[in-house]
């Protein structure tokens, strides 16, 4: 072991970015950042009913980024996701305007999502068409598949209790509080308990800061949204839903053989390939899941907009926004670097940027440059982070 | 050119991986004719040859990667095939390619078990890729690795293998061969790309896998690294056995001709 005195900032930072929760430090400062800005310039900005406001606003693009950085860490992209959540919410809708109960309506539209992915993951993976094309055709032909299912109007109204309730409910604060406490012990149990069994079986420690800083930082998040959103109308099941979801595609990603497998694809797909991965059913994987979680978005959008119409899921901005958080977030387009907690946190910045610029009173022109420029600055921060690990052989 | 010195000798020590008369064409190139060739545990041999002389090509098929035409495979005597990588994993024999293929997004214990990561017990009723990866095991097995190739200058198991110097690097590609069950080791140029501290670092892990009883087979270029390391040195040319040496009883310069030009006559010093 060496002492790691002496090494400049810049080589500190890029040291906390390679540790287990340093990569969120980027997207975090940026994200307090904007929200200090936005206090100051737009007080309103930082009251609770705003807060739950952007919550439910940054939900469908962050259900959808979080999907897309499964295809981001493979090295491929996804521009159809938008497209697809449309085409599921548009098989939803008009479900449910046929009778099924709303429930068996949702299963398959989540059906149909991981369908449209299989296929596209399955021209790339065998045919051998790179995913940007394969997706861009995809984009514009569920696009036009969507339109070809909604009928003439373009547009079906969604009246369904159940799927209304998913972005309507919120739960009462008590329960709020509980769940928050719930999972604070967990998460604490968790990390302790992984650091005695490191101890027992002779391996590197965590530092005791690092340690008690990840249970003190998590904890503190959790309490601050939860006391925020209680003190309007409590904690939305949406974000249950959602926090829930990122948290068990994070565990796949993270802790299991396959989502080591999207790591290393990305990372190198001929080593991948030469200890035995199968390359072509890893991406296909990917891309299905991509439609799964584009159809969760489908659904999500069509309750909170209590409607489903072409012009809320088609063209360029949830798209965009959807892969922009994603980078944002920190995952490399490059591939094999990322997280999907990187994701939500990304399409916070996306959302705030919005809400903060709708509430100053800006025009979609500025909201247009100011999320292209936020954008750029993201995707250079993360060419020049690799262009930095290269350097360092 | 003799071939009747090209036969390995009676001399040399009982062979643990031996092939004799493998041919490959590749189309109507004869790659490899009537190549025999041996390595015994506890040995490096170097197998050298100018470019185009069937190394790589030999080394291939011994992996598996390749499928010989004709020839026989014995491992410790007994007849076995060698078909697929597959076959070769099997019994033992891994490959180390010169570009390494190693993630370098990943840390380094999460290299090594690549593709066999050690599972939590239990979880039985997920798939098998989609249950727990036991990290801390994966750390005790990649630290126990890199230790018995006694690589000192990586610091953690948990270092990003794109963070690492191209000699560690090339110790981990290694340590990753010798992890998984081998007893036959294949290096594709190992010290090709680095500098001297480097090669000195490669060289090092090479005598400990002699050492710790491996057979090793050392394909370079580069006389001065294999005058250092092998015991055996077996030279190709033209897709044909030339002859194989002890290093101790050969020059340089005699391996040099014999890379170029064949066997002179009047050399006996071949085993």
């Amino acid at each position: 072991m060496r002492s790691d005195s002496g090494l400049s900032v810049g080589q500190r930072f890029r040291q906390l970015r390679e540790t287990r929760f340093g990569a969120f430090v980027p997207v975090m400062l940026a994200l307090i950042a904007i929200w200090i800005y936005f206090g100051i310039a737009e007080p309103a900005f930082l009251s609770p009913r705003n807060f739950y406001f952007l919550f439910m606003q940054s939900a469908v693009v962050g259900t959808l980024a979080v999907g897309i950085t499964l295809v981001l860490l493979l090295g491929d992209i996804d521009l159809s996701a938008a497209a697809t959540a449309g085409v599921c919410a548009a098989v939803l809708a008009v479900l449910i305007v046929m009778g099924i109960p709303g429930p068996l309506a949702c299963l398959a539209a989540m059906l149909t999502g991981i369908i449209l992915g299989f296929v596209q993951g399955w021209l790339v993976a065998y045919v051998g068409i790179p995913s940007f094309v394969v997706t861009l055709a995809g984009l514009l032909g569920f696009q036009g598949l969507m339109l070809k299912i909604l009928g003439a109007q373009g547009a079906v109204n969604m009246r369904d209790p159940f799927v209304r309730s998913l972005t309507t409910v919120s739960l009462p604060p008590m329960l709020g509080w509980a769940v928050a406490i719930v999972c604070i012990v967990v998460f604490a149990v968790v990390v302790l308990r992984r650091q005695s069994q490191r101890r027992q079986r002779g391996v590197e420690l965590e530092s005791a800061l690092a340690l008690w800083g990840q249970i003190g930082f998590f904890a503190l998040i959790l309490l601050a949204v939860v006391m925020t959103l209680n003190s309007y109308k409590g904690v939305p099941l949406l974000v249950i839903l959602l926090v829930g979801l990122t948290a068990l595609l994070g565990w796949i990603t993270t802790s299991t053989p396959f989502g080591r497998s999207l790591y290393a694809v990305g990372g190198n797909a001929e080593s991948a390939r030469r200890v035995g991965m199968n390359v072509n059913y890893i991406r296909i994987a990917a891309f299905a899941i991509v439609g799964l979680m584009a159809a969760v978005a489908g659904i999500l959008g069509a309750s909170r907009y209590a409607s489903v119409s072409f012009n809320a899921f088609a063209g360029g901005p949830l798209l965009l926004e959807a892969i922009g958080a994603a980078v944002i977030g920190g995952t490399s387009l490059f591939g094999g670097r990322g997280s999907v907690w990187n994701a939500i946190l990304g399409a916070l910045v996306i959302g705030s940027l919005g809400n903060g610029l709708d509430l100053s009173g800006a025009s979609a022109a500025d909201k247009l440059m100011f999320s292209g420029a936020i954008l750029l600055l993201a995707v250079a921060i993360d060419a020049l982070s690799r262009a930095g690990s290269t350097q360092q052989r | 050119m003799s071939s009747t010195a090209a036969v390995v000798g009676h001399q040399s020590p009982p062979a643990h991986l031996q092939v004799t008369g493998i041919g490959k064409s590749f189309g109507g190139v004869e790659a490899l004719r009537e190549v025999d060739f041996e390595v015994a545990r506890g040995e490096v041999m170097a197998l050298v040859g100018d470019n185009g002389a069937g190394k790589s090509t030999l080394m291939k098929v011994l992996a598996g990667a390749i499928a010989a035409d004709q020839g026989s495979f014995r491992m410790d005597g007994e007849p076995v095939s060698v078909a697929t990588p597959l076959d070769a994993t099997a019994l033992g024999i891994q490959i180390v390619y010169q570009d390494l293929a190693l993630c370098e997004n990943l840390d380094v214990s999460a290299n090594l078990s690549l593709g066999a990561e050690p599972l939590k017990p239990g979880w039985t009723f997920l798939p098998r890729f989609l249950r727990p990866i036991d990290e801390i095991e994966m750390e005790v097995k990649a630290k126990a690795a890199i230790d018995r190739l006694q690589v000192r200058t990586l610091r953690s198991v948990r270092a990003k293998v794109g963070g690492l110097s191209g000699g560690q690097r090339q110790a981990i590609a290694i340590a990753r061969a010798v992890g998984a069950e081998s007893s036959v080791v294949l290096l594709d140029e190992p010290t090709a790309a680095l500098g001297v501290a480097q090669t000195r670092q490669v060289l090092d892990v090479v005598k400990r896998l002699r050492d710790t009883g491996h057979a090793v087979v050392y394909i370079s270029h580069n006389l001065r690294d294999i005058f250092e390391v092998a015991d055996r040195i077996c030279v190709l040319r033209h897709g044909a056995n030339v002859a194989t040496w002890r290093t101790s009883d050969t020059t340089p310069d005699e391996i040099v001709v014999a890379m170029t030009r064949g066997l002179e006559e009047g050399s006996d010093d071949a085993i």
